[in-house]
């Protein structure tokens, strides 16, 4: 058996991943719901974030790279909308779903073009290295700040969803976006604007997770078949489901890597398989008109 | 007509600078996308994790052929059961979903597999794979004995292999069974109205594509001797969903044969003229959806496809109000 200090340093290292993942599969779930698209390319904007954050930091620092480049990939994502996928809307749902995976491929080629193919280091900044002594363990300094930084976002997330009004029409869209539509909201416009949102998330994501992964070409599928399983856990378009999918995705892998390490990348799936079985909607998921 | 013209394959092939070699993976495709085109095109079910039951079907003929029976029938059975019994068990999961919901989960089942395949090494190789996968040749006792080492040989065996699949899979879509199917693509509910099990035809179509996406994997673990973890790989699923597009396998049933030759073809030039095909390939998806949906033979046949895809999606059913 795993000692209590493993056991408790691998349940921390699960939130945090688990974090990880919820900022991410909740900007895959908003652009799933409000564009009934399920984003393919979400993971190659990570992979963007993550290099773009290598360009830029040598140039400037640490800080206004964290600042820069989600709004850079937030840029891509606009560019990306405007030019493919506004043209697929209203048909069958795999077109989306097609035509993100096609961009998909030509960026990550495009990234191996520009940066090449080997990987690169990306040390996590100095202030933020090595360990800080929380009282009963000892933790990475800077897991601790992607975690508050992931959660931080996540809480911006939900108050934008919650108390603003663009985030009644979000949720409004995810709900039925036709309806919407006949209430005479811009529905183009907010779907453009949640495309963003979503590749904003994914650029702080591949910001913040670039120290502990190390940037390569494929970083981001990773974490995007991951947000795939915390989608289908949480179940689509609800922020909570979401939320606790992304940590029970997190925890499941953290804690099953002390037991069977070869096999903890699997256990999402099983327990994606197991709560589907018994709630075939997901933890929170409701009837839509995606099914 | 296309079986006629199959038979010179591998002599039009080197005109174009290709060998038997890709006239044979032609052929396999084939089946792998005529069979995959049953769920797709006919059941208007977006499945994008066929490339699990193509891998499934390569790892098994070979650990069968290892560990079991040294020969070349039942390996192949087995290695295409296989991929069936792997879609069985999927659908079981599937069979209640439809659109984006599906896709979503056969991606997750089939990245479940690629993990298994890439982790579980004692058995499948890990990153290594299985190599060592023999052509046996195939024999019937005093009778005749026809080595398939020989490519030309094997293209021909393969060859038999892709004419009755596809016969079979003719009649099933244009049995009753593929009626029920059409009218499941086109309304779901309607045709469960009227009496149909909906989700027992969904769980049999994606079971019977698995079938044939499971033989598809055995032939090509015989043509290139080994099975790869890399054959699970999402973009391998990919591929399927493209060939049938750009032929067009939404609108016409030869539709996946003409894209898997397309597709194979334009790969193999592509690549020998840059190393960056990931890049036009990507290129080539945006290209096709935007300005060529129905496909190569949709276009020539000038059907458009919006009308067939139009019953994916009950746009029009009541949902219920949400609370919070």
């Amino acid at each position: 058996m795993p000692s209590f200090a493993e056991w408790i340093s691998q349940i921390a290292n699960g939130l945090n991943l688990g974090l990880l993942y919820a900022m991410v599969a909740l900007g895959l779930m908003l652009v799933l719901g409000v564009m009934e698209v399920l984003n393919f390319s979400h993971g190659v904007l990570i992979t963007l974030g993550a290099y773009f954050a290598l360009t830029i930091r040598a140039k400037v620092g640490y800080v206004p790279a964290l600042i820069l480049c989600p709004i850079f990939v937030g840029a891509v994502g606009l560019f990306l909308e405007r030019v493919t996928i506004r043209r697929v809307y209203g048909q069958d749902p795999l077109f989306g779903l097609l035509i993100t995976f096609g961009c998909a491929m030509s960026i990550e080629e495009l990234i191996r073009m520009i940066w090449g193919r080997v990987g690169h280091t990306f040390p996590a900044p100095k202030l933020m290295a090595g360990p800080i002594d929380l009282g009963f363990m000892f933790y990475s300094k800077y897991r601790l700040f992607l975690a508050l930084l992931a959660a931080f976002l996540i809480f911006l997330v939900w108050l934008f969803l919650e108390k603003t009004p663009y985030g009644s029409i979000i949720k409004a869209g995810v709900s039925d976006s036709e309806m919407v539509m006949a209430l005479g909201k811009d529905l183009r416009r907010l779907r453009t604007y949640v495309f963003a949102l979503g590749a904003i998330l994914a650029g702080v994501a591949g910001v913040i997770a670039a120290p502990i992964w190390s940037i390569k070409s494929t970083v981001g599928n990773e974490f995007l078949m991951a947000s795939f399983v915390v989608v289908v856990l949480g179940g689509i378009g609800s922020f909570w489901g979401t939320v606790i999918g992304g940590l029970l995705v997190g925890l499941s892998i953290s804690i099953s890597v002390m037991f069977l390490p070869r096999f903890s990348l699997i256990v999402p799936y099983i327990l994606m398989a197991v709560v589907i079985l018994i709630k075939p909607r997901g933890i929170m998921g409701e009837k839509s008109l995606l099914e | 007509m296309v079986f006629v013209l199959f038979i010179f394959l591998p002599w039009i092939f080197p005109l174009f600078g290709g060998y038997t070699h890709l006239a044979t993976e032609v052929l396999i495709w084939s089946i792998f996308v005529l069979g995959f085109n049953l769920v797709l095109g006919y059941t208007g079910l977006p499945s994008f994790g066929h490339g699990a039951y193509f891998g499934v079907g390569a790892y098994v003929i070979g650990l069968v052929q290892f560990h079991l029976f040294r020969g070349l029938w039942i390996p192949l059975l087995m290695g295409t059961l296989a991929g069936g019994l792997a879609g069985a068990i999927v659908g079981i999961f599937l069979a209640k979903k439809r659109g984006i919901y599906f896709a979503l989960l056969t991606i997750a089942f089939s990245q479940l597999s690629y993990f298994v395949a890439f982790r579980w090494d004692s058995v499948t190789g890990g990153e290594d794979g299985l190599t060592g996968i023999d052509r046996i040749p195939l024999q019937i006792p005093g009778l005749i004995s026809v080595d398939l080492v020989d490519p030309l040989k094997f293209y021909f065996f393969v060859y038999v292999i892709f004419v009755v699949s596809t016969i079979l899979i003719w009649m099933m879509v244009h049995s009753p069974f593929g009626r029920v199917l059409t009218a499941i693509k086109q309304n779901e509910t309607r045709a469960r109205c009227l009496g149909y099990n909906t989700a027992l035809y969904k769980w049999a179509v994606f079971t019977l594509s698995g079938v044939f996406a499971g033989l598809a994997g055995s032939l090509n673990s015989l043509l290139i001797n080994g099975a790869f973890y890399s054959s699970m790989h999402w973009a391998q699923s990919g591929n399927v969903v493209i060939m049938s597009l750009l032929g067009g396998g939404l609108t016409n049933f030869f539709g996946p044969i003409l894209g898997a030759v397309v597709f194979i073809v334009l790969r193999d030039l592509i690549s020998t003229i840059t190393e960056h095909w990931m890049l036009i390939y990507g290129l080539l998806w945006v290209f096709i959806l935007i300005f060529m949906p129905e496909g190569i033979l949709g276009i020539l046949t000038k059907k458009r496809v919006r009308m067939s895809l139009r019953g994916l999606v009950e746009k029009t059913q009541p949902v219920p109000e949400k609370q919070g």
